[in-house]
């Protein structure tokens, strides 16, 4: 609830060069061709809505970047716990998925749509793997800096290798995975709509390159605000389900 | 019971190798209380740690004579000594849950002593929302609850203040006289050290090993601090003589 009432507290600001912006837009200090002005954005986004266009396109968006995002936890986390527990796996595999997260995502697309076809799958399979990447080099990073003393106090109390797992190391990297996961959703939708910029005909980021293509200015405003929107709402969304799931989280040191 | 035979600890240190222990050898009868004191660096963690088979000794053995108790210790570190992520009943309660007792009576059990020492209605709070006192109380229930016959304290109130510390002593010797355990206990303090236990171990730097023993014959329940005239004042005087730091007692004259 600190998270919201912190953002409610600096809305003024937003609100404030919003109110600007309608003043030398209105005033024709700004050319309203080019900046129009926030209420007659209102007044589109209010009748794009209407005609339903939006939400599907913003559906289409939320659905690859959810996809893809669900995919490359799934295996992501999959893979780290697999690596996690052979030494021998985990000194090979980590230079590999080092050099792979350094590779800008982006620029496999072709690769992979050369690979799997111009379609969604190829679209969602290169989400997935950008978001997999990220959680296998995060839960790594979490795994390894877990502290001795709690797993030579789990051992000591008798804990087999099973419950040290699911009793001191998965609840002491938690915390690491949901930044891990706010970050991978965030880098998701990016991804998404940059894909659907150069390769898709819906999505977001179709919508983006379309009102460019045929200069509907407002139209243009109106899918990048809802894009931050969204990327916000999902923010939020993250940072509540961690203050639910890791109540502990101010200790963990 | 715990027999410690010529316990020697070597590790590889770039080049060279680093002995940590040299050829400790003590006994600890059962239900006794024995301290161990030594300089900083001696090894005292480390031998604690082989003493409850986190770590193997590079020469020696420990025989634990514990009547069929598994596992026969139960630590106290004097650091993260409970589980962030679990409240202090789920804390409390852990060594049992270790030995599969049911939630119901293992949660009876750890809110039962809870109460007894003042930490009722704090049950369900985390570790972050308690003082390090509180913490190390929860730790030391925690063991004395496990059943493990022999308790391993690695200086679990070196970190509070000295209010704090003596309240957590005296639990622990409130404890200790009920649930009569085998007790290790590494301490830098001579007068906790005097306070609690049945006899003192003079551990030297490294490599560690026993170089004094000194029975305590005082009678229980005993002060925290010893009080003037005590013999107890004579033994102190012998530990800070065999740890070489009778110079300390005798203070330092201040320039007027």
């Amino acid at each position: 609830m600190k998270t919201v009432r912190s953002f409610v507290a600096g809305a003024w600001l937003i609100a404030l060069l919003l109110g600007v912006w309608e003043l030398l837009s209105r005033g024709r200090i700004l050319d309203p061709l080019f900046f129009p002005a926030p209420s007659t954005l209102l007044i589109t986004l209010v009748s794009l809505t209407r005609g339903g266009i939006l939400g599907r396109q913003v559906m289409y968006t939320v659905e690859r970047t959810s996809a893809g995002f669900a995919l490359g936890l799934v295996c992501g986390v999959v893979s780290s716990a697999v690596i996690s527990l052979f030494a021998t796996l985990r000194r090979a595999a980590e230079p590999l998925i080092w050099v792979l997260y350094a590779v800008p995502r982006l620029t496999l697309l072709p690769m992979v749509m050369l690979l799997v076809g111009v379609n969604d799958a190829s679209r969602i399979l290169l989400i997935a793997l950008g978001t997999a990447l990220l959680m296998m080099i995060q839960i790594g990073d979490a795994v390894r800096t877990v502290n001795r003393d709690y797993v030579d106090m789990a051992v000591n109390y008798g804990a087999s290798r099973l419950t040290v797992i699911r009793k001191v190391y998965l609840p002491a990297c938690l915390p690491q995975i949901f930044t891990a996961m706010r970050i991978s959703f965030s880098r998701a939708l990016v991804l998404t709509i940059s894909v659907e910029l150069l390769s898709s005909d819906n999505g977001l980021g179709n919508m983006i390159w379309n009102a460019w293509q045929t200069f509907a200015v407002e139209k243009l405003y109106v899918s990048v605000a809802l894009a931050g929107a969204l990327g916000l709402l999902v923010q939020g969304f993250f940072i509540l389900l961690e203050k639910r799931l890791v109540p502990w989280k101010d200790g963990v040191a | 019971m715990v027999r410690c035979q010529k316990v020697s600890l070597v590790y590889p240190f770039r080049a060279a190798t680093v002995r940590v222990l040299s050829d400790v050898t003590f006994d600890v009868r059962c239900g006794e209380f024995v301290s161990i004191i030594g300089p900083s660096g001696c090894g005292k963690t480390t031998l604690l740690h082989i003493v409850a088979s986190l770590l193997a000794p590079t020469t020696g053995e420990v025989e634990l004579n514990t009547a069929g108790g598994s596992p026969a210790t139960s630590m106290v570190f004097q650091e993260n000594s409970v589980f962030p992520w679990m409240t202090v009943l789920e804390n409390a309660a852990f060594g049992l849950e270790m030995r599969k007792v049911d939630k119901a009576e293992r949660e009876r059990r750890a809110s039962g002593m809870l109460e007894r020492f003042g930490l009722a209605g704090r049950e369900h709070a985390y570790p972050h929302q308690l003082s390090t006192g509180m913490k190390q109380r929860v730790a030391v229930i925690r063991a004395f609850l496990s059943d493990a016959p022999i308790l391993l304290m690695d200086e679990p109130f070196a970190a509070l203040d000295r209010q704090s510390r003596m309240k957590a002593q005296l639990e622990l010797m409130e404890l200790f006289g009920s649930e009569r355990k085998t007790v290790v206990f590494v301490t830098h303090d001579v007068d906790e050290a005097l306070a609690l236990s049945d006899r003192i171990l003079i551990l030297s730097a490294q490599p560690g090993t026993v170089i004094a023993e000194f029975p305590v014959p005082l009678e229980r329940p005993r002060p925290l601090l010893p009080e003037p005239g005590d013999d107890v004042f004579e033994i102190r005087r012998e530990i800070y003589a065999a740890l070489g730091l009778t110079s300390m007692l005798a203070g330092v004259a201040c320039a007027t």
